[in-house]
């Protein structure tokens, strides 16, 4: 049997819609039950779509910064979902308060990093994986970051800028260490999926190369599973049918969600093609087929850009990501000139 | 949900301006927009700017008109130009609006190739709005429609009466005002003031019981609101909006350069900011959002040329209040129900 295929998730504005921008809201989402907690539109259908589509040959795993004083609740969460996970890591932001780390409370290298990077080291080593996170933070860099990592495509002293950067404390750096000594050389992260939860512009992704891809909705993710061949038709079209029936979208939606994966490059025609060729098997009526199949042709009139994989360059990446932050952060202070 | 076709080549502003507009449409999540031109130059433009991908798609179109071109030889040389293409996806029911800050002559032409005019309706008719002192409707809001401001310079007496019925079902449905007050445009409230086609209207308009008709009004009443509706011919229309505008920007200049350049001044103006800028939002043209094209079964808004992004997206809000409320089956259905233009 071969190895299990790992998905590794992000749980806030990822699987779950979440809304800490404000104390507020903070406080709303620390509180809120378990049944009361909403999904992403179709982020529940596709990861079940995706574990069905396994043969049982998938394992699923959700690394969040959520306290882990919210186990309890998010686990019933993905239980009233029919989500069964194989792991669950939280973040232990109360150990990070009583040592007075509050630039850690938020943080994500350190964090987030050494998690993975020591989920791996208990992995089977045939295992390929699949990413989801979104752009609320710094998920496409360091989700990239672990990919590189593991591949041995990043020298060390390019790490321990990235470290330096983002302040990632002692600790932090020996469990990245002791991981990635562990770890023999392996290129196991075939797809990272952004979640564009703060719909921002896909320039910013451009920089990670076509293993990063920013999706709009889970329609566009389940096209691009279907092309990396981890989602079969059917699933494609059940994620369809959830986002119709459950999220009110509506078939110009999906079909401009379509044109978009094609005309951004990160659907090819080809997979398109073969989408088309197998939906019909799936259940789906030919005149919907048609339609999509119809716009498949027409945007392959127009090449998209064409983009290769490389190793980013993430000091210059992270720098960027943190400018844009007080940016963004002085924007929200900045008074308007009154005439 | 409605779906507007957004002519992106056209305009002073070019692509960006149009693209930025539909993205920012686009992230209310209530309006489907189909950008139209140049894919390559639409999708350049839109990696930069935050968008939600299941309300924006694109229909490549090859060729472009400009705005200085001649409107018919544009279009006979150019059959894939993005107002033509955007025109006939409208026609074809891809969408159901078409908005345009491109050249207004080829606009119209576009649009007459491939939309077609209400029975009814002898002339199309330009509206814009004009900011007024007096409010009206649900929202208060602070501006009247003039119609028309350039489609038909020189307007029979049939023409204005058609325009007198599309503009109240105009009001009607976008601005909410259940009763609008019509008005002609004269240079005397008498009934026998004017030249002979606006004598001629007003004494059909007069005796048409299904239109709010209060008789004439002068340039004067304009900026006061006496009507919700002015009817005139496409030149004098012109000329008024253009005046309008000027004013306003001039007036604003004027705010600045004294803003410059005195201290007592600069602390007068500070002090009256409030009033101030509440003048520069009732008089800012940019969120009005284009002057709508009356007339053709389909809504049309043609947004001014040196149109920003905010305009364009105010006029395709507009474009998609106009096909939500069924404004074209409105006027056909007034049209028909007034017992034809001759009295």
């Amino acid at each position: 049997m071969t190895a299990p295929h790992i998905y590794r998730w992000d749980l806030d504005k990822t699987y779950l819609q979440t809304d800490f921008d404000s104390l507020g809201a903070l406080l709303r989402t620390a509180l809120q039950r378990a049944a009361d907690k909403e999904n992403v539109p179709g982020s529940a259908e596709l990861l079940r779509a995706l574990r069905a589509d396994s043969a049982g040959n998938a394992l699923i795993y959700f690394v969040s910064g959520s306290p882990r004083q919210m186990r309890d609740v998010l686990s019933e969460k993905l239980r009233l979902d029919g989500i069964h996970f194989d792991g669950f890591i939280l973040k232990d932001n109360l150990r990070n308060l009583l040592k007075g780390r509050f630039k850690a409370l938020k943080e994500q290298v350190g964090y987030k990093l050494p998690a993975l990077l020591q989920a791996r080291v208990e992995a089977d080593t045939g295992s390929g994986e699949t990413l989801f996170g979104d752009d609320a933070e710094r998920d496409a860099l360091v989700y990239s970051l672990y990919a590189d990592l593991l591949a041995h495509r990043v020298p060390p002293e390019v790490l321990e800028q990235v470290l330096d950067l983002a302040g990632v404390y002692p600790d932090g750096r020996e469990l990245i260490h002791a991981a990635l000594d562990r770890l023999p050389a392996c290129d196991p992260v075939e797809r990272v999926i952004i979640h564009l939860d703060r719909r921002s512009p896909p320039i910013r992704f451009e920089a990670y190369g076509p293993r990063v891809v920013p999706v709009y909705n889970y329609f566009q993710a389940a096209l691009v599973l279907f092309q990396d061949r981890r989602l079969k038709a059917e699933g494609v079209g059940r994620i369809a049918t959830a986002l119709r029936d459950r999220y009110q979208f509506t078939l110009p939606m999906l079909l401009r969600s379509f044109q978009d994966t094609l005309r951004r490059g990160v659907l090819d025609y080809d997979a398109a093609a073969r989408l088309g060729q197998q939906a019909g098997g799936a259940g789906v009526a030919e005149e919907i087929i048609e339609v999509f199949a119809r716009e498949a042709r027409e945007v392959n009139m127009v090449a998209p850009l064409a983009r290769s994989q490389h190793v980013p360059d993430y000091p210059k990446l992270l720098q960027r990501e943190m400018q844009r932050h007080a940016i963004e952060k002085a924007r929200r202070k900045k008074r308007k000139r009154w005439l | 949900m409605s779906t507007i076709a957004l002519d992106a080549m056209g305009g002073d502003n070019g692509v960006a301006a149009a693209v930025r507009a539909a993205a920012a449409v686009s992230l209310a999540q209530d309006t489907g927009v189909l950008l139209v031109g140049d894919r390559a130059a639409i999708d350049a433009e839109l990696r930069r700017t935050r968008y939600d991908a299941s309300y924006l798609s694109i229909h490549h179109a090859s060729q472009a008109i400009g705005m200085a071109e001649s409107p018919r030889a544009a279009l006979q040389a150019k059959p894939d130009a993005s107002l033509l293409v955007g025109a006939r996806l409208v026609a074809e029911g891809a969408a159901d609006g078409l908005v345009s800050a491109g050249n207004t002559g080829a606009a119209i032409l576009a649009c007459a190739t491939y939309f077609k005019t209400i029975p009814g309706v002898p002339r199309t008719a330009l509206a814009a709005v004009i900011p007024t002192e007096r409010r009206r409707g649900p929202h208060d809001d602070p501006f009247s429609l003039i119609l028309d401001v350039g489609a038909t310079l020189d307007a029979s007496a049939d023409a204005l009466v058609a325009f007198a019925h599309m503009g109240s079902a105009y009001a009607s449905r976008i601005s909410r005002n259940a009763r609008p007050r019509v008005a002609l445009l004269s240079n005397g409230e008498e009934a026998h003031k004017g030249p002979p086609a606006v004598v001629e209207a007003h004494r059909r308009l007069a005796a048409d019981a299904r239109i709010n008709f209060i008789g004439n009004v002068e340039g004067v009443d304009l900026p006061r609101g006496t009507a919700d509706v002015v009817v005139t011919s496409g030149f004098t229309g012109n000329v008024v909006l253009k005046m309008i505008e000027g004013i306003s920007d001039t007036v604003m200049d004027m705010a600045r350069a004294a803003n410059r350049s005195r201290l007592a001044w600069k602390l007068g103006l500070y002090m009256l900011r409030g009033g101030i800028l509440h003048l520069r939002n009732v008089t800012d043209w940019q969120q009005y959002g284009g002057a709508p094209i009356l007339g053709f079964d389909h809504p049309f808004i043609k947004a001014h040329g040196r149109s920003s992004d905010r305009a364009i997206q105010n006029a395709i809000k507009v474009a998609a209040k106009a096909a939500r409320s069924n404004l074209c089956a409105e006027i056909a259905s007034t049209l028909a129900g007034k017992g034809g233009l001759t009295g």
